[in-house]
């Protein structure tokens, strides 16, 4: 048992070590490409979509795994989980992202990572790269599914279902049985996490059999699009979901404040964030002519109720806790704070692209991208980053003054307020998105793309700043002999 | 237990990549060559006039027809439903377009194409070509069309196909089968790079489409791939009850 525990805390300082890595290779990937956008920097289109789709898909992934990895520790307190679970994923991931880097970066394969059919059999680049795509995805889908089926499990078993959703605070302020909010967020997420890998599964089915059937079987163009997003929109948000799960639980614990309750508006929030967010995914076929108007309203209502509410109560009980309070504030805890304003400009961003009539202005220009660049590289990077941080400085032999935490922090906030400014305002002039190099026409593009880069790249100081530090503690505790 | 699972699965997972590798000719039909560049090939007008299909479409976009003179099937429906069609197409008034009505067998000669010309009453019309050319099977694989000879009829087994390319050379649509005017309207629009909704023709390889359309009502009916959208959901929340009874059966 004592073993176990051992292990989850080594493995969760394998996936940082992985997540910091991988995450400046692709940060690198993502100053290429705007380098190359600004005419800095030339590269073949079909290079400039690989690296787009390697990009992509390796932030999603891992930031996926960096909740994962900081859900399954803090759970520990609750319940007991599964270390082979944990193991498998992981295992599980490095193949898969071998694959995925060996199919785009050495097979050409760039059909983004979203990889809207047909554009995967399309095959402009070596034939086996599509397969391997396809296949990497298949790896890390099942990994990640075992490891959310044994969190899920590991709740369960303590928990009923309605005790696990937090259903027993509705009605009632003082209920026999508590659900902590962590347990709470945390099993929300999982179920997402869940749902929105069973629809990778499905596409990947109906991917796999239009590919060996030689053209004997053919998919719906509208049902594939409809599951790449299902599994990629509801993917993304789920990962955020993670990241406040773990800030419901150490935010005030750091600042040394009364541990967060469940109450019942945090209970509804969270409980309509379950529901709504599994259909928020429709907004990303706005310009589907065929897809049904009903499914379309449903799109932007799902797209207001899974987040507001979310935001609200989650924004309501920071503040609550940091107002006229005195906090003992640390590197992890502002990195938390810091994460939530950008996950809520970001998600206003995501809500005003969501709505139907700014749609038709906003898709698919670079106002995508700084709304999701947004909640990810300041806000969720930030929450996994704060407990990157809390982790190695907690459970690291290795403790001592940590240095530079003002220029890490200021590096961090100018670098990624204008590396998102220079997209929120390329989007503003519908600049579009997806475009390799603009033409002249774009008159501003290419000075914007060029800014883009140079703040990204004093964001990437910032987190190599962090990288240093928590890299070293984690190296530790990995290398420890047990 | 669960270690063994999961290497004998990891095992099992890796042995499939090697299969992955081949890779199939996916049939793609009217989406095939799509923003292509069509093959510039030399064409002999039945005007007397030589020039390259790249140097016709620059002066207009073109729709491509592709004919032998000699056919006993599909080839004079297909132009004759062609110029009914541009009559009625809607959207077209200010579009600019030429028709080039090109032989894909070896053996017509420019006479030939006139004589065809003449045969529709379209030898004086301005904006219809009619032509041979010398490159015929470079062009015809640059559009995918694949017309196979057939010694018992003397004839080619061919589709009705028309092509769409706009004044930089590149396809932008294909028409396979006699089509409406509604669809030549499409086709014209998108040669003058205005935008033309495209979908897959209904095929029995397609089983799950989102909706199936009836044409004898003109109604939309949702289909099996609905159901594949809400799969998902409802497959979690059945795993979720699944697991908590597990869960409950154990403890008990």
């Amino acid at each position: 048992m004592i073993m176990e525990a051992k292990g989850i805390k080594k493995n969760t300082a394998i996936w940082i070590l992985a997540v910091l890595v991988l995450f400046v290779l692709s940060i690198i990937l993502g100053i290429i490409m705007r380098l190359n956008q600004g005419g800095a920097v030339h590269l073949e289109p079909g290079t400039f979509y690989a690296d787009m789709t390697v990009h992509g898909i390796t932030m999603i992934g891992i930031w996926f795994v960096a909740g994962m990895a900081g859900v399954n520790f803090i759970m520990e307190r609750y319940v007991k989980t599964s270390y082979w679970a944990n193991t498998f994923a992981l295992v599980m991931t490095v193949i898969g992202v071998v694959m995925l880097w060996v199919s785009t970066l050495i097979g050409d394969f760039h059909a983004g990572w979203t990889f809207l059919y047909p554009l995967p059999f399309k095959i402009a680049w070596s034939a086996w790269a599509t397969p391997m795509f396809l296949w990497a995805l298949a790896v890390l889908g099942v990994g990640w599914l075992v490891w959310v089926l044994s969190l899920m499990a590991a709740l369960l078993k303590k928990y009923s279902i309605s005790q696990v959703f937090a259903w027993q605070h509705f009605r009632n302020k003082n209920p026999e049985v508590e659900t902590p909010p962590f347990v709470l967020i945390s099993m929300v997420s999982l179920l997402g996490v869940l749902t929105c890998l069973i629809a990778a599964v499905v596409l990947l089915v109906l991917l796999f059999a239009e590919y060996y059937s030689h053209g004997t079987f053919v998919n719906d163009a509208l049902l594939i699009k409809n599951l790449t997003y299902f599994f990629g929109h509801t993917i993304a948000n789920e990962m955020l979901y993670l990241g406040l799960a773990i800030i419901y639980e150490l935010f005030p614990e750091i600042s040394g404040r009364p541990k967060w309750k469940t109450t019942w508006y945090v209970a509804i929030a969270w409980n309509l964030t379950l529901f709504f967010v599994l259909l928020a995914f429709f907004h990303h076929l706005y310009m589907d002519f065929v897809q049904p108007q009903g499914l379309q309203i449903v799109g932007q209502l799902a797209s207001y109720l899974a987040s507001l509410p979310s935001a609200g109560v989650t924004v309501f009980s920071v503040i609550v806790a940091v107002y006229r309070t005195k906090i003992k504030w640390s590197l992890s805890n502002l990195l938390f704070f810091i994460g939530i304003a950008g996950w809520v400009i970001g998600g206003v961003g995501a809500v005003i692209d969501a709505t139907i009539s700014n749609n038709f202005l906003l898709h698919n220009t670079l106002w995508v991208p700084a709304h999701f660049h947004s909640y990810n590289a300041m806000g969720n990077v930030l929450f996994s980053l704060g407990f990157f941080h809390w982790f190695s400085v907690e459970y690291s032999k290795r403790k001592g003054q940590e240095r530079l935490s003002s220029l890490k922090l200021s590096f961090l906030l100018l670098g990624g307020i204008g590396f998102l400014a220079a997209f929120y305002v390329a989007g503003a002039e519908s600049i579009p998105r997806r475009y390799s190099s603009y033409p002249v026409e774009f008159t501003s593009a290419k000075l914007l793309a060029t800014l883009g880069a140079v703040f990204a790249t004093v964001y990437l100081i910032a987190i190599l700043l962090f990288f240093s530090s928590i890299f070293k503690r984690c190296l530790n505790m990995v290398l420890q002999r047990s | 237990m669960l270690k063994y699972g999961l290497t004998t699965f990891l095992i099992f997972v890796c042995s499939f990549i090697e299969d992955a590798v081949a890779q199939p000719a996916v049939g793609w039909q009217e989406e095939a060559n799509i923003n292509e560049v069509i093959y510039n090939a030399p064409l002999q007008i039945i005007s007397g006039a030589h020039v390259s299909i790249h140097q016709l479409a620059a002066q207009n976009p073109l729709v491509v027809a592709f004919v032998f003179t000699r056919c006993s099937g599909i080839c004079t429906p297909l132009i004759i439903q062609l110029k009914e069609s541009l009559q009625f197409a809607p959207n077209i008034a200010n579009k600019k377009y030429n028709v080039l009505v090109v032989s894909f067998d070896p053996r017509d000669s420019v006479k030939d194409m006139e004589n065809m010309a003449t045969r529709f009453n379209l030898q004086h019309e301005g904006n219809w070509e009619f032509a041979v050319t010398d490159s015929i099977s470079r062009l015809i694989s640059s559009v995918n069309f694949n017309p196979v000879w057939d010694e018992k009829t003397l004839q080619f087994d061919h589709d009705a196909l028309l092509v769409g390319v706009n004044s930089q050379g590149f396809v932008t649509k294909k028409l396979l089968g006699l089509r409406n005017s509604k669809d030549i309207g499409l086709l014209i629009n998108s040669i003058n790079n205005v935008f033309s909704p495209t979908y897959r023709l209904p095929a029995q390889s397609n089983l799950f489409s989102c909706y199936n359309y009836n044409p004898k009502t003109g109604k939309n009916t949702p289909g099996l791939g609905m159901l594949f959208i809400a799969l998902p959901a409802i497959l979690s929340f059945l795993i979720l009850i699944f697991i908590r009874l597990v869960s409950k059966s154990k403890s008990v």
